[in-house]
């Protein structure tokens, strides 16, 4: 059994892994643009205890910490083209819903379960912000919204800038469970590559080593946007 | 809507759930596996970061950085085939051990990462003052360790104690994929017993056991942290 690693194929498929990193990207992204202002959104409706938002967005965190992705995941799969098969009969809408590219399913999945772990992110950064800032700001003349956007958020962001570095991360590890619905991501693509010859381990030596290349460099960005936003922040000694 | 009816059976959710819950064995006997190894291979980590050795620290971070970045199925599969593949070198024939120890070592190893950030951090918490004024008050070191600094940096590990456990919990529902029976391996074999059909229905079920646990592992938390953290003052969040 012991015939040590096939060097061929880990070279080769580390390339094919590689080629699985766009559509993680793209997940990823398009998950963030969706999640980062809904998440800002409804963590507002609970800082300002909004009355029905607010209890909304407490069931709907409670939920998305409460169950694993994969469920989310398969229930999402299982319940989106039963609705929309039933939309498009009612519309007579000729489309075959199983001819629907995954990457949809994949977009509402990790939207859905970022914008949860985001409202946390801005509820407690938005907390760390002393109220009188806001006071003073409209004491000065500005709007609500002025105050926010000046003033309010700029500092919240540099709080959270940690925060959201490990959601994001955590969103880049978690489309590896896209496989669950075919999309063709770097597990799926490496693992399909090992079916032909059982070389399971080097496929998953493969998608790990693409995993620390990717985490790596999202770390290192977001710790040198921090830098940036941390520039007028000066702390007393 | 008469499709939906033929294929959405809200009694099933309700159905499924004796049939799923004595899975629910499994699960946690892998996690409590997991956290009790976990928290001591955690606990060495903590240790190598705390000390004076510049090498020991060095590892021990890289270690945190680099499960950090893998994915927990990843990491579930490489330890599943790699593993027996490493034991081969050795003349060990580990191909048919049961699935979950595979299993137990993926979230220990996992756990240890996260708990060795957490014991860290509580520990970092602590002023180093508190431990110099037990020891001027006669306490042996190992004495100030038990009675000051321990249940002081306790309250503060406490939270993310219970976060991490809520996270490995979660994580642990990929066990299946490398055929561990527990309760959402078990819903997968229902699922295709019944060639595919209510498969939502199962799915909600799940859900539900696991809104329902980690709902359970907040509250008690919670009550933990009010409990131990009697006579400490500190700003209130809430």
């Amino acid at each position: 059994m012991s015939e040590g690693l096939n060097y061929t194929f880990l070279i080769d498929t580390f390339f094919v892994a590689l080629s699985g990193v766009p559509i993680t990207l793209l997940v990823t992204i398009v998950a963030l643009l969706i999640a980062l202002p809904l998440g800002f959104l409804l963590a507002l409706t609970r800082i300002n205890q909004v009355p029905v938002l607010n209890w909304f967005s407490r069931i709907y965190v409670s939920f998305v910490r409460g169950t694993p992705i994969i469920i989310q995941i398969f229930i999402v799969y299982a319940s989106v083209p039963l609705i929309l098969s039933l939309f498009f009969e009612r519309y007579n809408i000729n489309i075959n819903v199983y001819d629907i590219n995954p990457i949809w399913y994949a977009f509402i999945v990790f939207s859905f379960s970022t914008t949860a772990i985001l409202i946390e992110v801005f509820r407690s950064a938005l907390s760390t912000v002393n109220k009188g800032q806001l006071e003073a700001a409209q004491s000065v003349g500005l709007s609500n919204f002025q105050a926010y956007r000046r003033i309010i958020i700029p500092q919240a962001l540099v709080v959270a800038m940690p925060n959201i570095c490990t959601a994001t991360v955590n969103l880049i590890k978690a489309t590896s469970l896209g496989y669950a619905m075919s999309l063709q991501e770097i597990t799926l693509k490496a693992k399909v590559a090992a079916n032909v010859g059982y070389n399971y381990v080097e496929a998953y030596i493969d998608i790990f080593l693409v995993y620390i290349i990717l985490c790596s460099l999202v770390e290192y960005g977001f710790k040198l946007y921090e830098k940036r936003l941390r520039r007028y922040k000066y702390v007393s000694a | 809507m008469r499709n939906m009816e033929k294929y959405f059976d809200i009694a099933y959710i309700w159905n499924s759930l004796p049939v799923l819950l004595p899975f629910l064995k499994v699960t946690f006997m892998v996690a409590g596996l997991s956290i009790i190894f976990g928290t001591f291979l955690g606990l060495i980590l903590a240790v190598m970061k705390l000390g004076k050795s510049k090498i020991a620290q060095k590892i021990a971070n890289f270690y945190t950085t680099i499960l950090r970045c893998t994915p927990s199925i990843v990491l579930l599969f490489l330890v599943y085939y790699g593993v027996p593949a490493i034991a081969d070198n050795f003349g060990l024939y580990l191909h048919d051990l049961n699935t979950a120890v595979f299993v137990v070592i993926t979230f220990t190893l996992q756990f240890a990462a996260i708990m060795s950030e957490v014991i860290r951090s509580a520990y970092e918490s602590i002023e180093k003052g508190q431990f110099e004024a037990a020891v001027s008050v006669g306490l042996s070191p190992f004495q100030a360790y038990r009675r000051i600094i321990f249940p002081q940096a306790l309250v503060v590990a406490l939270p993310n104690f219970g976060n991490g456990l809520i996270a490995l919990l979660q994580e642990g529902s990929l066990a299946y994929t490398i055929g561990l029976i527990d309760i959402v391996g078990k819903a997968n074999l229902i699922i295709a017993a019944n060639y595919n059909t209510h498969a939502l229905e199962i799915f909600i079920a799940l859900a539900i056991v696991y809104w329902v646990l980690s709902i359970i592992i907040e509250k008690f938390f919670g009550k933990l942290e009010k409990v131990f953290s009697k006579g400490k003052h500190t700003i209130n969040t809430n």
